[in-house]
């Protein structure tokens, strides 16, 4: 008798909050439902390795509500941290934590929705799979110019660098190469799409971009032994990581919160995870 | 005048001068927005040093001579072809083989520059790259090579036109003495023209000077004074269209109207040099 | 001696001009090669059905459609506030101006004729900060100014051909008005200009090939990579040769890419289209004033 009221118990014990939990309302079921009945227009510009997420993210939402648009346009993330400061779009994107300077100056409210690394590419066919710090910095200062020091055919090294705005940029001059220097003489590209064609198409060429925008027309190289993939960027050994940034002037607006809502939620994520990047959830 | 002509009259001039003041505005604009610049004492650092954000220079010599070297190589890489075009299309060729070969050369004309950079980079910039050995593809002399192609038909129209300029009575004396198509070409015709065709090489180099997507696409935008012609390197015109996104107050974003006006100052001057040439044939432009 | 120079130049002649066509035509080829297998139904509307993407009910994605409903915004805008503008300068140069004041408008719209397109941009730019911080913070660059400066861009094509057309038309002609005892502006409305006509779309379709093809002035002045149907004057857009120039350089995958070459070719369509016509227009008008003179 006893046994069994134990068991009544155990039961009871267990099955209560079960019973509780499943009658509460789900709420955000489904993200795209916020954007029922919504109007206007969001305007989002900044990081160019963000574009591809914001793209599906946009088609996403534009095909279940036709009335909402989204524009989105690149340039950077300084680009996007200034843009967004001046009120000129709704959502800034950017590649590297914005400053405390800037957080003041504009009131920046900050999320990030995936982290990211940045990993030094070279043409498919190149043979050099592996460089160290020392050997990145030579390469990228200039000292290195010749792939025969690397064990590579007699050709020039090809630098490929981004320009000022970028955070892609300023990410791996301060982790990769250690704030060293990026030869004056290299051919300068506006965004990791842009990179990622310049290095596919130059057998002779290195450069360096997203981890997200890695695929099969790159090759990555390890750097100081670690190889840069999703799971070295998120345990940590690859050290050249940054999260993914959608910076806002103050609190967000209903429109601009519920396309932030979505970028959190599972289909959001999930489209973070298909574009390359390390989703935060 | 009645007062309907009076009217008329006065507001036609209303819209030319409307029109005028658009040029000028466009000065003063880039003067107003340059002003700092201008004025903080830093100018002449900024025309004659290079470009080093990191360490605080803004200079934007490098972007100049890249501007002029890509201008000049275009234009000494066209003229030669242009000129035996516009020849044969005027005097070499057989009457309809003339005019089809002009109206071909028209319609070249209308070729966007954005196609001859897209094309540029998928099949200009490999074959440089392998043909020549010459670092990444990306430099001076691709973007030289396809701005001479862009370039040439608005010569070739040029060239065509004052070489129809010289009178019929010189063409007819030279051919009652026997000259050949070639003498009369270089005897008769290419003195008489010489006027128009430097105010069509002048027109060249300002159409090279100003366009963007050739060289923002084709020459490699590196920050460095370019060494040789395989360099890549950065012309004003690429320079404002990477930099516009930049800050709004910060030294960089104020070069670019110094960059602004010197290509206003470029592109006015080539103008009255073209004025002045026409004008020393004796001919209104 | 004569013999080899007469030899030469005609191996120059005829070398430059075969060279410069050898050049163009691997241009144009190449693009064709390249790109006509993607030419189809998805290069413009990508998957959404063609119907709901033309009555504006379904957006299109991966598809041309909204860069070149942007392009024909543009032109039309921009046309639109150049033509009257254009149109009455040039009569004004052509009827009434002398001396002084034709010489010095002629060097202005010399000067504005010469100017390169990015210029133009950054001027276009320096009006929307100028307004943005004087006027309304809500000022940003749009659709509006993108055309307001592709407007002063081709605004001396146009005074230009109307100009010529118009000082082209024979004096016999230029009596019959007066003559009769119309007005100037009788004779200019009712007689010349509708007797230039030819001459002056010529000078408009030539304007409109110009703005469908700049990119330099748009770039600067509120063109982005994805913005869907141009809805409002004031919000951004997108637009033909600048999707040309982001797909050259960042296209993301093979698709893209062929997409790109796409659109090169039908951009390079629309302006020769137009530029053909403007042409053809322009001989017309010419030969029939050689078979008056």
């Amino acid at each position: 008798m006893l046994h069994n009221s134990l068991k009544m118990f155990v039961i009871m014990f267990f099955s209560i909050p079960l019973l509780f939990f499943a009658s509460m309302p789900v709420t955000h079921a489904d993200p795209l439902a916020a954007f029922e009945g919504m109007k206007g227009e969001i305007k989002i510009s900044g990081g160019t390795a963000h574009i591809p997420v914001m793209k599906a993210a946009a088609k996403a939402i534009m095909s279940a509500n036709p009335e909402v648009r989204i524009s989105i346009a690149g340039g950077g993330s300084g680009v996007g941290i200034k843009q967004v400061g001046e009120g000129l779009v709704d959502i800034g994107n950017s590649g590297r934590q914005p400053t405390e300077g800037e957080v003041s100056k504009y009131g920046l409210k900050m999320f990030k929705w995936a982290i990211d690394g940045v990993a030094v590419v070279v043409h498919p066919q190149n043979g050099v799979k592996a460089l160290t710090e020392s050997q990145l910095k030579e390469i990228f200062s200039g000292k290195i110019s010749n792939w025969k020091l690397l064990g590579g055919p007699d050709k020039a090294i090809n630098l490929y660098t981004r320009d000022a705005a970028s955070g892609t940029r300023e990410v791996f001059w301060q982790k990769a190469l250690g704030k060293g220097e990026i030869l004056d003489k290299a051919n300068v590209v506006v965004s990791n799409g842009a990179m990622k064609a310049a290095i596919s198409n130059d057998p002779y060429g290195i450069g360096y971009v997203s981890v997200g925008h890695i695929d099969d027309s790159v090759s990555a190289v390890a750097l100081d032994g670690v190889a840069p993939t999703m799971e070295s960027v998120l345990s940590g050994d690859y050290p050249v990581a940054r999260g993914l940034f959608s910076n806002t002037k103050g609190d967000p607006g209903p429109l601009t919160q519920s396309f932030l809502d979505f970028l959190f939620s599972p289909a959001g994520q999930a489209i973070v995870r298909d574009s390359g990047f390390i989703p935060v959830k | 005048m009645t007062r309907s002509e009076f009217l008329t009259k006065y507001s036609f001039m209303a819209a030319a001068i409307m029109s005028a003041a658009v040029p000028l505005a466009i000065f003063i604009f880039m003067a107003l927005l340059g002003y700092p610049i201008l004025t903080s004492g830093r100018l002449l650092g900024t025309l004659l040093g290079a470009w080093d954000p990191i360490h605080q220079s803004y200079g934007i010599l490098p972007m100049i001579i890249g501007t002029f070297i890509l201008a000049i190589l275009a234009v000494a890489a066209a003229f030669p072809v242009c000129l035996g075009c516009a020849a044969l299309v005027s005097d070499a060729a057989p009457g309809p083989v003339g005019r089809f070969l002009h109206a071909v050369v028209r319609m070249m004309t209308g070729i966007p520059t954005v196609v001859y950079g897209f094309v540029g980079i998928f099949l200009l910039v490999p074959v440089i790259r392998e043909a020549f050995g010459g670092g990444s593809g990306f430099s001076l002399l691709t973007a030289a090579l396809m701005l001479a192609l862009l370039v040439s038909p608005t010569m070739i129209l040029l060239f065509c036109d004052s070489f129809g300029r010289v009178a019929h009575t010189y063409r007819q004396a030279a051919a009652a003495l026997g000259a050949t198509t070639a003498q009369l070409f270089f005897f008769v015709v290419l003195p008489q023209a010489r006027n128009g065709i430097l105010a069509g090489v002048l027109l060249g180099l300002g159409r090279a000077l100003g366009d963007t997507m050739i060289a923002l696409m084709l020459a490699g935008n590196a920050v460095a004074f370019p060494d040789h012609v395989f360099d890549s390197a950065r012309t004003l015109t690429a320079h404002i269209a990477l930099i516009i996104a930049a800050d709004f107050d910060s030294p960089e974003f104020r070069t670019l109207f110094l960059c602004g006006l010197t290509l206003y100052v470029l592109t006015t001057l080539l103008v009255l040099f073209v004025r002045l040439t026409m004008r020393l044939q004796g001919k209104r432009p | 001696m004569m013999r080899h120079t007469f030899k030469l130049f005609h191996i120059w002649v005829w070398g430059s001009t075969l060279l410069l066509l050898a050049a163009t035509g691997t241009v144009i080829g190449f693009l064709l090669v390249r790109g006509w297998a993607g030419i189809g139904r998805e290069l413009v509307f990508g998957e959404t059905p063609v119907l709901a993407a033309l009555m504006l009910q379904r957006p299109v994605f991966d598809g041309l459609f909204p860069a070149m409903v942007g392009t024909f915004a543009l032109v039309l805008l921009s046309v639109g506030m150049a033509l009257p503008v254009g149109l009455a300068t040039g009569i004004y140069l052509a009827e009434y101006a002398t001396g002084r004041l034709y010489f010095l408008l002629s060097l202005f719209f010399d000067i504005l004729a010469g100017m390169p397109s990015i210029v133009v941009g950054l001027f276009g730019f320096s009006i929307t900060i100028f307004l943005h911080h004087r006027f309304s913070g809500n000022i940003y660059p749009c659709l509006f100014i993108s055309a307001l400066s592709l407007a002063v861009l081709v605004l001396p094509y146009l005074i230009r051909t109307t100009q010529a057309a118009l000082e082209a038309i024979s004096p016999d002609l230029r009596l019959i008005g007066p003559s009769l005892g119309a007005t100037r502006f009788q004779n200019i409305f009712h007689v010349l200009v509708p007797h230039s006509l030819k001459g002056l779309l010529s000078g408009i379709l030539l304007a409109i090939g110009r703005c469908a093809e700049d990119t330099a002035v748009i770039m600067l002045t509120g063109v982005v990579v994805s913005a869907g149907i141009p809805k409002s004057l004031w919000g951004n857009f997108e637009a033909l040769p600048f999707y040309i120039y982001y797909v050259s350089a960042q296209y993301a995958d093979a698709d893209e890419l062929t997409r790109g070459y796409g659109a090169a070719i039908i951009l390079l369509l629309l302006c020769a289209f137009l530029f053909g016509i403007a042409f053809w227009l322009q001989r017309r008008l010419s030969q029939r004033m050689f078979e008056r003179v």
